[in-house]
């Protein structure tokens, strides 16, 4: 989950509360979900927080929810913005991969290296979470100052920018932490910043980029231009954000709008025209005014908020509660007469509120859900526990009895320990040499695929045990897994008894004794015809064959089997599916 | 005066002058020497011996030690390579005199650390000086190792210990104890006595014939140790689970049953999980190399996928987030058993479900994480959800409150929380029962409407999860569960880890 690190002075003073000791802020900042996780070598408090609010990723949403949790603040708030000077033109060569963008003008705002630290923060966890690693949406935040805006068409008189595509190797530019002009292709192959996100752009025949009078100035989603680079004693900003989705990257530029705000910065719009011939979103047209500060409404039942809440409540109470969740909300007269239904107003930050109930849960950490008192549900129902594990239960009852210590291996092994070791191949008629299951791309090649069988397991456990006092008698009931395209999953399933005797003397009829003592437990009977399989020794290995079923092998471990896994004494074993015992 | 046999033994092969050895009685009484200090014990007991116990080091010769005793030590062998190639003269080079002295292997560096450490000469830049006035022919650690051989006694510690260091000899201590007749044995010898005929076992023919009348029991050592026996057991996650389970199921719970591998749909989609959500990714999943399943519920499908792109009822909004059918239908292992009561609200598992219900899980679930002291790629994930018309989140906190207790573990704090899949959600915390820190101990909510709707539930859904491992690792205090959960395990831990119940 993120973390995100605020400085507790910089929220005394955004919230206005000097008097809050640190842990004072801890308890309210619990109740708002945000766990403190630590301090940082600079003293900042490092707060673990749910992806939800975004809007909270920086100290100055961290500060606007404490004000209205404190009443200091209440109701919807939404900045007045001034009218659009500025034109960002979507060119038809923009990559169809990436084709959206929106912006605003953030003038006079009050930065400093605290403020910017915090803005670049705020971007970075934004890219990292909404932004899906900026594969959705990618933020770039320039000093307006050093913007030279270009008049597209002659007639329309007011500055420019322009969103475009760029051939790899065309334009080239300075980027931010560097200190010589690169082409879009070299800053992928040799710039810190373009190698992390080079993956982003794989496939792409034009490169996304936008343009100013002087030229590229930033390349997104990867870096961009020094030129515009914001500095500590910046005052007017230029945000942009490109990406695959409209709703997703104006709802980040919101809440960096917001935060902007919070640092007395007095938010412009921006006119976005797309190209006739580039497909803009069907839902918004070709021409938006941003950014988009339209307020939604929902609406919500008071029975339905004091049935979840199990408490009760007034209106005024109600009303109150969502004031200072910084929502508004109003009695909806329209609504049929059965009972009073809210309509409630949402602020443009919030990207998480999608259906009613998300209101419930800001009513409930507005009236404080630790304030609630638990009650036992009045429900009667009646518990039990599945055949199959009942069944489970009982046979490892039985092992344990007969001497056996139970083990829990993963279900999760290597090819090599499962097949390559027990000296058989896969797919191969002999028991465990099913199908394998396999993860595809996995990071381990000790976790590679389901296990087929569990004598892998236990003979890996021996194998890291020889330091241990013998005997070791160990069982296993447990997962074992094939390829079966005849399932509903593709995958078969079960579940398998696997068992070893290691010891000096540990031998076929030591194993055949345990083995009928178990099988006489379940009423059932055991034949053992001799067979024939890689990971036992010949003529000291049968079929399990159980009520006339063939469902496992026994005999005594291979020698080369034993080498194979560094042990100096014989195992005598057995495995067979559970369900035979039924 | 009456003793048992072996007492009386001991007492006519002992003297009153002269202490004797507990091994030489053994030979004389032809009792063993354990049976000898058992009798030995109990006669000092009655007055009749004194028992006087001295340590005796004895030191052993390695096989190492052997070699030498044939070859030559090597620093020796190597000092009188140097003076045949007359060192004692002017420096010969190392390699000359390790190929006239014959050393090899590891043999060549304990020469050269002892020549030097014992005087024998210097070496310098790979040249050896040797020093005509050493006198290796006295050389004491040669003539301890042949004074060993022979049997007989070093008494020189400082030597020995010096020879341990070198491993040429392993010193071990054993207890000697040393019988002698007091005056009351003397006279009581005397005197006569007379032997009590005492058995080792009871035999079936005794019990049969009643013999068992007339004879007496030899003593045991009762106090004494006996040969350790391991016992089969449960494993310890095991005994936790059933705890859990038998607690759920005292409260009502129903237990669920389904599969590891499973389709995304289920796993994810029908949670309201956005897919490109990050939980979603490579990074986080087990996909499998199986084809996609293709039998999933059509209708159900087109419910989840409405619900993901439009959202549920008259004000729901859908995530701004691709969905595809291919997605929902890959197979991957799942990543929480939720998966689990996702086929069972949807009725896929079996009957349709009417309320109320008390569902639970304690199955194994698959993240793709990094193995660590706290992390697994598979662990046990405690599941339980309630069906019921208008449940609250107090009857949420009320149900988890009452679970948790079970475990010793009161107070518990709810944090607001977010999940993708419940509305409200929170994180438990918990204050541990030993550290009395604040530990989260699972993760709730209600199921979000647009997580039921599509199911067909028209009531509430509480639900709640939680790490068996960590619910095991606050009961037992273990500090790295890789010990405990899989192929990694130490059976001595899992041998020796106390029972909780």
């Amino acid at each position: 989950m993120p973390v995100v690190d605020v400085d507790p002075d910089e929220l005394r003073e955004l919230t206005a509360h000097d008097e809050k000791s640190d842990d004072e802020l801890k308890d309210d900042l619990f109740n708002l979900g945000l766990e403190y996780e630590g301090e940082t070598e600079e003293g900042m408090m490092q707060l673990e927080f749910a992806p939800d609010r975004l809007d909270r990723l920086s100290v100055e949403g961290v500060a606007r929810s404490l004000r209205y949790q404190y009443g200091d603040d209440r109701g919807l708030y939404v900045p007045d913005t001034n009218d659009a000077d500025w034109t960002f033109h979507v060119d038809e060569s923009v990559p169809d991969e990436r084709p959206y963008v929106t912006g605003a003008i953030v003038r006079d705002v009050n930065l400093s290296e605290d403020a910017l630290d915090s803005l670049i923060q705020l971007q970075e966890k934004l890219h990292a979470t909404m932004g899906r690693k900026r594969a959705k949406a990618a933020i770039g935040i320039h000093d307006l100052t050093m913007v030279k805006g270009q008049a597209y068409d002659a007639d329309e008189g007011g500055p420019s920018i322009t969103y475009r595509g760029v051939d790899p190797e065309g334009d080239s530019f300075v980027p931010l932490d560097a200190d010589e002009e690169m082409t879009p292709a070299e800053v992928l192959d040799r710039h810190e910043t373009g190698t992390t996100y080079a993956d982003l752009l794989d496939g792409f025949d034009r490169y996304p980029a936008i343009y100013d009078q002087l030229g590229l100035f930033s390349f997104p989603p990867v870096i961009n231009g020094r030129r515009t680079e914001v500095e500590a004693e910046s005052r007017d900003l230029l945000i942009e954000l490109t990406g695959t989705d409209q709703w997703t990257i104006d709802h980040i530029c919101n809440v960096i709008c917001y935060a902007l705000s919070a640092r007395g910065g007095t938010i412009e719009d921006v006119d976005i025209e797309y190209d006739d011939a580039k497909g803009a979103d069907d839902e918004y047209g070709p021409n938006l005014v941003r950014p988009d500060f339209s307020v939604r409404t929902k609406h919500l039942s008071h029975d339905r908020i004091e049935t979840v809440l199990g408490v009760d409540l007034d209106q005024h109470t109600v009303l109150d509660l969502f004031e200072r969740s910084g929502l508004s909300a109003s009695v909806d007269d329209s609504a049929d007469a059965d009972g009073t239904v809210y309509e409630v107003e949402i602020p443009p930050y919030r990207v998480d509120v999608l259906h009613p109930m998300d209101l419930i849960d800001d009513l409930g950490r507005a009236y404080g859900f630790n304030e609630l008192e638990p009650r036992y549900p009045d429900v009667g129902t009646v518990g039990g526990r599945h055949e199959r594990t009942r069944l489970e239960d009982a046979a490892r009852a039985s092992l344990v009895g007969l001497g056996f210590e139970d083990l829990l291996n993963f279900h999760i092994i290597s090819g090599e320990a499962n097949y390559d070791r027990l000296g058989i191949e896969p797919g191969t008629d002999v028991v465990g040499a099913g199908d394998p299951v396999e993860i595809t791309g996995p990071y381990s090649e000790d976790y590679t695929q389901l296990r087929s069988w569990v004598l892998p397991s236990l003979l890996l456990v021996l194998e890291n045990n020889t330091h241990r006092a013998y005997p070791q008698e160990l069982a296993e009931i447990g997962l074992a897994a094939e390829v079966d395209e005849s399932e509903n999953t593709n995958v078969a399933e079960w579940r398998s008894i696997g068992a070893v005797i290691a010891r000096h003397d540990a031998t076929y009829e030591d194993a055949k004794a345990r083995l009928a003592a178990l099988c006489a437990d379940f009423d059932a009977t055991l034949e053992t015809p001799a067979t024939e399989h890689p990971s036992f020794i010949n003529g000291r290995v049968a079929d399990v064959v159980v009520d006339g079923d063939t469902v496992g092998v026994i005999g005594e471990i291979h020698p080369q089997v034993l080498v194979n896994h560094d042990l100096e004494l014989p195992v005598a074993a057995f495995e067979l599916r559970l369900d035979a015992l039924q | 005066m009456r003793l048992p046999d072996s007492q009386l033994a001991v007492l006519e092969a002992a003297s009153a002058t002269d202490p004797t050895a507990v091994d030489r009685l053994a030979d004389e009484t032809d009792l063993d020497p354990a049976a000898v200090t058992r009798a030995a014990f109990d006669l000092r007991d009655e007055g009749l011996v004194t028992v006087d116990e001295t340590t005796d080091t004895s030191a052993e010769l390695t096989e190492e030690a052997h070699e030498y005793l044939d070859d030559g030590l090597p620093e020796v062998r190597l000092y009188k390579a140097a003076i045949e190639a007359g060192a004692d003269d002017k420096p010969v080079s190392m390699g000359q005199l390790i190929g006239a002295s014959g050393l090899g292997g590891p043999q060549v560096d304990i020469a050269l650390s002892n020549f030097a450490r014992k005087g024998y000469g210097s070496i310098d830049s790979g040249e050896v000086t040797a020093d005509p006035d050493a006198d290796p022919d006295s050389d004491p650690e040669a003539s301890a190792l042949e004074t060993l051989a022979a049997g007989e006694p070093v008494d020189d510690t400082d030597l020995l210990d010096q020879l341990e260091r070198r491993e040429l000899v392993e010193q071990s201590e054993r207890t000697v104890r040393k019988v002698t007749l007091t005056e009351k044995a003397v006279t009581a010898l005397m005197e006569g006595i007379e032997a009590a005929e005492t058995v080792d076992r009871l035999t079936p023919e005794m019990l049969t014939s009643g013999d068992w009348q007339d004879v007496e029991f030899a003593e045991y050592n009762v106090a004494a140790d006996a040969p350790s026996v391991e016992g089969g057991r449960k494993h310890i996650l095991r005994q936790t689970a059933d705890r859990v389970k038998d607690v759920l199921v005292g409260m009502g719970f129903d237990e669920m049953e389904g599969p590891h591998a499973d389709a995304d749909f289920w796993i994810n989609d029908c949670l309201f999980m956005p897919q490109d959500h990050p939980a979603r990714t490579h990074w986080d999943r087990f996909a499998l190399d199986v084809p996609p399943i293709q039998e999933l519920p059509d209708q159900l499908v087109d419910r989840v996928e409405s619900a993901h792109r439009e959202g549920v009822g008259e004000d729901g909004e859908g995530y701004h987030s691709p969905w595809s059918r291919d997605f929902a239908e890959a197979v991957a292992l799942r990543g929480h058993t939720t998966s689990l009561s996702m086929r069972y609200l949807s009725g896929f598992a079996g009957a349709d479900i009417e309320p109320p219900q008390r569902y639970f899980s304690v199955e194994k679930v698959y993240r793709n994480d990094t193995l660590d002291p706290t992390h697994l790629l598979e662990f046990f994930q405690i599941e339980g959800w309630v069906m019921a018309e208008d449940l609250s989140v107090r009857d949420l906190m009320g149900t988890f409150e009452e679970f948790y207790n079970q475990f010793g573990i009161t107070d518990i704090q709810f944090k607001p929380h977010y999940n993708p899949y419940t509305e409200p959600s929170f994180e438990l915390f918990g204050t541990h029962p030993t550290t009395g820190e604040l530990v989260e101990i699972g993760n709730s909510g209600m199921f979000r409407p647009e997580v039921l709707e599509p199911l067909g539930i028209e009531c509430d859904v509480m639900a709640w999860g939680l790490a068996l491992e960590r619910l095991l690792m606050l009961m037992y205090g273990f500090e790295d569960i890789r010990d405990v959960h899989g192929t990694l395990c130490d059976l001595e831990l899992l041998r020796e880890t106390e029972v909780v119940y």
